[in-house]
């Protein structure tokens, strides 16, 4: 018997010779994108007039550059075939699409304008890795500053271009942390899908979000950025040539996102299997769709601010610069509007997939699932209600403290039944506590720390003394690294033998995670206590008071540093050297582990049907 | 794949990840290194004067500021900050402590006025005031100013605290070429030259920036030359 | 469940909850809480005042006394959560096959409806002492206004200066006589800073060409760190200077020595 996806991969592949689209790959898209960047900047420097003022013209020209690259790369790869096509009145063929689908090209198709949604999960999945560990070693270099008072390891200006790269990479990382690899590559089997809603747009998702990794390194060659991830203005638009590389990061990534939101939400609404009612939709599904819903309405304001802040520094708009009157406090509101939901939109995927965890291992059904849709329903609706809170001292408007501090609290009702869910969960049972489950009770505990003291921090009096504190940096910490990664990481281990075909290294699973939580517990304990103390956050050199429990939290992080080295080397040896895995190695009732590996094209021989949740655990009780 | 192999490979590729790291630290705490350019050492001298009833040691420095780098070897080597106004020869001054210190500054700027006009005035010299071209004067118009000298520091209890503020007159020729500095500064008497004493108190690390916003074309004249580390900042230590 | 029941009556909710109360697991579930609310109340009553400083004005009082409060009110949900994993993880599976199943409880109403009733109530709690706070530091300031000294605060890329326009006096140091209420009118140069006398509990935002108020009454002799709390650009870190809170007199002295007329 032939399996449809052995039919597929009989089908022939259009013309070599002839086809345009065999030919593009990651390097023709390299080699356009700095093509269009060469020939931007060259054409710019010349004809721009001399008189405008240096500051401008350089923005201007930078600006011009970074974009021009991101859409060269796209046309290099063939990203924009498809549409033109459509504009002549035409369509890709049959064939066209099965070899856009990467089918039957091995490992060439993770270098291709690929529309596979499991091969655009694993570019993901190291596109994610490498921002990590590129965030994570610069956290490593930042700790080290802060070892020992008297800034002797680097200048204040690398050190705030370290503080500002390390945030904005890891947040960009942590927001596709999960989404990206999971979302996309076991979320449509999740659902019992064959692939995405748009796979390419999936594909495009992925690869503007590719051409926004140089154009943020960039900044470390055009002198750094001194604003930190928040940006600021006015400090941004003071801020010399590295500022437009994050400008341009932002605004790449704001389309990266809305393509890929509206990509996941698209399908979980009309792709679900037969009998996938609302209520039988795993929980992961449900997390990561309001996640991203949520990102779609989040990130243009930050994209409009971006575009405000580069309009400033190209043409002097003003829209930020009182002197003229615009104000600083038009950029925090269109900041914190995104802000503040998009620590949800981090955190719903990761705890949404440790609720997937919980049940499998301990073998008892999801507690309440409809307490867990309305907690996640209820965090991502008040989420968009209390961005004002990081502006209680901003002398915007006090009147208004007291109301955004109520909706602010009020999060913690919803998140409370969060906890509920998993600890309903657990209640009474058996846990087995694989390295996927022992990140649920991590997420536990760093959860509640990171909820209890995000308490203090709504409250407007407290605040007045721990806004802007070290305080504040443990306390997102534990929240968006101590729960949201625990759960992505978490994740990894639970998914990778689908996704690699191999079990991750269970030995090296458990160091990493013991050497990861306990050095995480030692960095932020010192980081809470400094700020307690009072000091500031994002200083590259403090008093002498304060050198104790920095010299604690430093290392605390090389602990964490260690740790992670070895998870990586665990994903990476066991992805060729690892134990072959069975096809549902930890017993789960989800539809992803119905599927052989590797999974075929489209996922399915046959469309499953669907007649009950995926929780269906245990004994009845009496 | 023996176990002991698999740990072999593990070990080693963590020392390698962390060596990986490593090597960007000691790169980025080289550059650092050389943002100031050297170290200034002040001059001690025999003498010792008395301030207050209390013997003090002398010593002095002399430094400049210099408008752009076409008219200073000192000057930084990114060639997009050639025209970054600059003191020299070098950002990183390091004092004797509890010591008499006498400044020298040769200045060569013109300059417009200062966004905050406190910095006008003589802060945290000897008798709160500066000598210029040979006139003592306490402050410097806010709004014919070229750049400060503002030295200050952590507030910490373990080193005493330090706070200078010298306004540093304009040059009031709009033609660049009267004021040039040749290589050696103070030979071109198209400039300033400032004088001021201050005291040192126990060792501790300071910091000296500028309050002039001569970072030109960005908000508030405060990006550019200003934000970029070690040309009008610089650190102090007092040894 | 029935076993020794011969009587088919329907138990009373009080015989139920007492019954409830029995269980084994319930009752490691509650000595487990109570022992985490414990730790937590203790941890809070005593590290949170140890790890800040001095406390030199009403409002930094205020400040100690609800962040104690506020662990209090916390406590009891975390005594709930440790208590869960605690007993959970004292129960889990060894090996390395699956651990057999667990009872299938899929939801259970009452528990959900009286752990988010709890949590509102403990929320609402928070919310409503925070308010109350808010409040009386406002209505302070109120009371406070007429006979306030005023100081104006400008932040400047990485510089803090003070005027006191009643006094004639411009100083790098802000110095302040205890226990007369002070308004802060804050400003800046360029770009945002947050002006933060640290022992002083205050913080507010300095923004250029707006003003922004604070105010205190400083009510302990001693000295003052202030700081930048918001990210200001190249020396952030070293936009920090001090004060002093002094007696009247030597405020006064302070005054004269810097030129300016006393008050
Ligand atoms: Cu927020
Ligand atoms: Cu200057
Ligand atoms: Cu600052």
């Amino acid at each position: 018997m032939t399996t449809l996806s052995q039919q597929v991969s009989n089908r022939p592949i259009p013309n070599p010779k002839k086809s345009l689209i065999t030919r593009l790959n990651m390097g023709t898209g390299l080699i356009v994108g700095i093509a269009f960047a060469l020939a931007t900047y060259y054409s710019m420097q010349t004809t721009l007039d001399d008189a405008t003022l240096n500051f401008q013209r350089n923005n201007q020209v930078l600006l011009a550059t970074m974009f021009m690259w991101s859409i060269g790369f796209l046309v290099g790869i063939g990203a924009f075939i498809g549409p033109f096509r459509w504009l002549i009145g035409k369509d890709l063929t049959a064939e066209e699409q099965l070899y856009l689908a990467g089918d039957g090209q091995g490992i060439k198709r993770y270098f291709k304008y690929c529309t596979d949604h499991k091969v655009v999960g694993i570019q993901y999945l190291w596109g994610v890795i490498a921002m990590l560990a590129v965030g994570g070693s610069m956290a490593m270099m930042i700790r080290t500053q802060l070892a020992q008072p008297g800034a002797k390891f680097i200048t204040p200006s690398i050190y705030n271009s370290l503080v500002g790269l390390h945030g904005i990479t890891m947040i960009v990382a942590m927001i596709i942390v999960a989404t990206g690899p999971f979302g996309n590559f076991i979320m449509p089997i999740m659902i019992g899908a064959a692939d995405m809603a748009f796979p390419r747009l999936n594909a495009l998702s992925w690869w503007v979000l590719f051409t926004a990794i140089p154009v943020l390194c960039s900044a470390w060659f055009l002198g750094g950025i001194p604003t930190g991830w928040t940006a600021y203005a006015p400090l941004s638009v003071q801020a010399g040539p590295g500022m437009n590389a994050f400008i341009a990061t932002i605004i790449i990534f704001a389309v990266s996102t809305a393509v890929a939101g509206a990509n996941i939400t698209a399908t979980v609404i009309s792709m679900r299997a037969k009998g996938m009612t609302w209520n039988r939709v795993p929980i992961f599904v449900i997390g990561a769709t309001i996640s991203v819903a949520l990102a779609v309405p989040a990130f243009p304001t930050f994209m409009v601010a971006m575009i405000q802040t580069a309009m400033d520094r190209t043409f002097l708009t003003g829209f930020f610069d009182s002197n003229v009157g615009g104000s600083g406090w038009l950029y925090a509101h269109l900041f914190w509007i995104m802000g503040h939901p998009e620590v949800y939109v981090i955190l719903l995927p990761g705890v949404a997939i440790l609720m997937e965890i919980v049940p499998v291992f301990v073998r008892k059904p999801l507690f309440s699932y409809t307490a867990a849709v309305v907690g996640f329903a209820g965090i991502a609706g008040l989420s968009v209600l209390v961005w004002a809170h990081h502006m209680y001292m901003s002398g915007w408007l006090p009147m208004l403290n007291g109301p955004f501090m109520v909706t602010t609290e009020m999060i913690s009702i919803p998140t409370g039944l969060i906890f509920l869910v998993i600890l309903g969960t657990l209640w009474n049972g058996k846990p087995w506590l694989k390295v996927p489950m022992l990140g649920v009770y991590a997420f536990l505990w760093n959860m509640l720390i990171g909820g209890i003291t995000g308490l203090y921090l709504s409250d407007v009096p407290a605040d007045n003394y721990l806004h802007g504190s070290m305080y504040v940096t443990a306390h997102f910490h534990y929240t968006l690294m101590g729960a949201a990664l625990t759960g992505a990481v978490a994740g990894l281990s639970y998914w990778y033998p689908k996704m690699t075909g191999r079990m991750l290294n269970e030995r090296a699973g458990y160091i990493s995670f013991w050497f990861v939580q306990i050095g995480f517990q030692i960095l932020y304990l010192g980081m809470f206590i400094a700020g307690a103390e009072g000091q500031p956050r994002r200083v590259s050199d403090y008093a002498q008071m304060y050198a104790n429990s920095n010299r604690i939290s430093t290392f605390g992080a090389y602990l964490i540093g260690t740790g992670f080295i070895v998870l990586l080397w665990a994903v990476i040896h066991s992805w060729r050297n690892g134990v072959i895995a069975p096809m549902n190695p930890w017993g789960a009732k989800t539809l992803e582990w119905t599927v052989p590996y590797p999974v075929p094209l489209v996922n399915f021989d046959t469309p499953p049907v669907v007649t009950s949740d995926p929780y269906g655990y245990g004994k009845a009780v009496k | 794949m023996t176990n002991t192999k698999r740990a072999a490979s593990a070990i080693l590729s963590t020392l390698l990840g962390i060596a990986v790291v490593g090597a960007v630290g000691i790169t980025l705490h080289t550059l650092s290194a050389d943002a100031l350019r050297g170290k200034l050492v002040a001059t001690k001298s025999a003498d010792t004067i008395t301030v207050d009833g209390k013997n003090y040691p002398k010593a002095s420095v002399t430094m400049g500021v210099y408008p752009d780098r076409a008219t200073a070897v000192e000057h930084g080597s990114k060639p997009t900050k050639k025209d970054y106004v600059q003191y020299g020869p070098s950002n990183h001054v390091v004092l004797p402590a509890h010591t008499y210190v006498t400044m020298t500054l040769h200045v060569y700027d013109s300059g417009d006025k200062l966004n905050n006009p406190y910095f006008g005035k003589v802060v945290g010299t000897i008798g709160g005031t500066i000598n210029i071209d040979g006139v003592d004067v306490s402050s410097v118009a806010p709004d014919a100013v070229q750049h400060t000298f503002t030295l200050h520091g952590l507030p910490t209890s373990s080193q005493d605290p330090l706070f200078v503020n010298v306004p540093l007159p304009h040059v009031e020729v709009n033609d660049k070429d009267e004021f040039i500095p040749t290589k050696d500064p103070g030979t071109n008497n198209k400039g300033h030259t400032v004088v001021f004493s201050f005291l040192t108190g126990g060792k501790g690390e300071y910091v000296f920036n500028c309050e002039y916003p001569c970072g030109d074309g960005t908000y508030a004249n405060f990006g550019a030359a200003m934000g970029a580390y070690g040309y009008m900042s610089g650190k102090v230590t007092v040894a | 469940m029935s076993d020794h029941n011969d009587v088919h009556l329907e138990p009373t909710p009080g015989e139920r909850f007492s019954k409830f109360l029995k269980r084994g697991d319930i009752r490691e579930t509650l000595a487990w809480a109570a022992f985490y609310t414990a730790v937590f109340v203790v941890l809070g009553a005593y590290f949170y005042p140890k790890w800040m400083p001095t406390v030199m004005s009403t409002d930094m009082k205020a400040i100690e006394r609800l962040m104690v409060v506020f662990t209090f009110i916390s406590a009891p949900v975390c005594g709930f959560v440790m208590s869960i994993f605690t007993q959970t993880l004292r129960h889990r599976h060894k090996g390395d096959t699956p651990p057999p199943d667990g009872p299938m409880i899929r939801n259970n109403r009452l528990g959900v409806a009286v752990f988010s009733g709890v949590a509102s109530l403990l929320t609402l709690t928070a919310v409503i002492y925070g308010l109350i706070e808010l409040n009386s530091s406002a209505e302070a300031a109120t009371k406070d206004a007429p006979n306030a000294l005023v100081v104006e605060v400008t932040g400047n890329q990485w510089v803090w200066s003070f005027n006191y326009p009643s006094l004639g006096v411009e100083s790098n140091m802000l110095n302040l006589p205890i226990d007369r209420p002070v308004i802060f009118r804050i400003t800046s140069a360029d770009v945002n800073h947050s002006f933060w006398p640290v022992q002083l509990g205050v913080k507010a935002d300095a923004n250029h060409l707006a003003t922004t108020l604070a105010q205190t009454t400083p009510t302990k002799l001693g000295t003052i760190d202030v700081k930048c709390a918001e990210l200001c650009g190249l020396y952030h870190a070293y936009m920090e200077t001090s004060g002093e809170v002094m007696t009247v007199s030597d405020f006064n002295n302070w005054v004269t020595a810097q030129g300016g007329h006393s008050a």
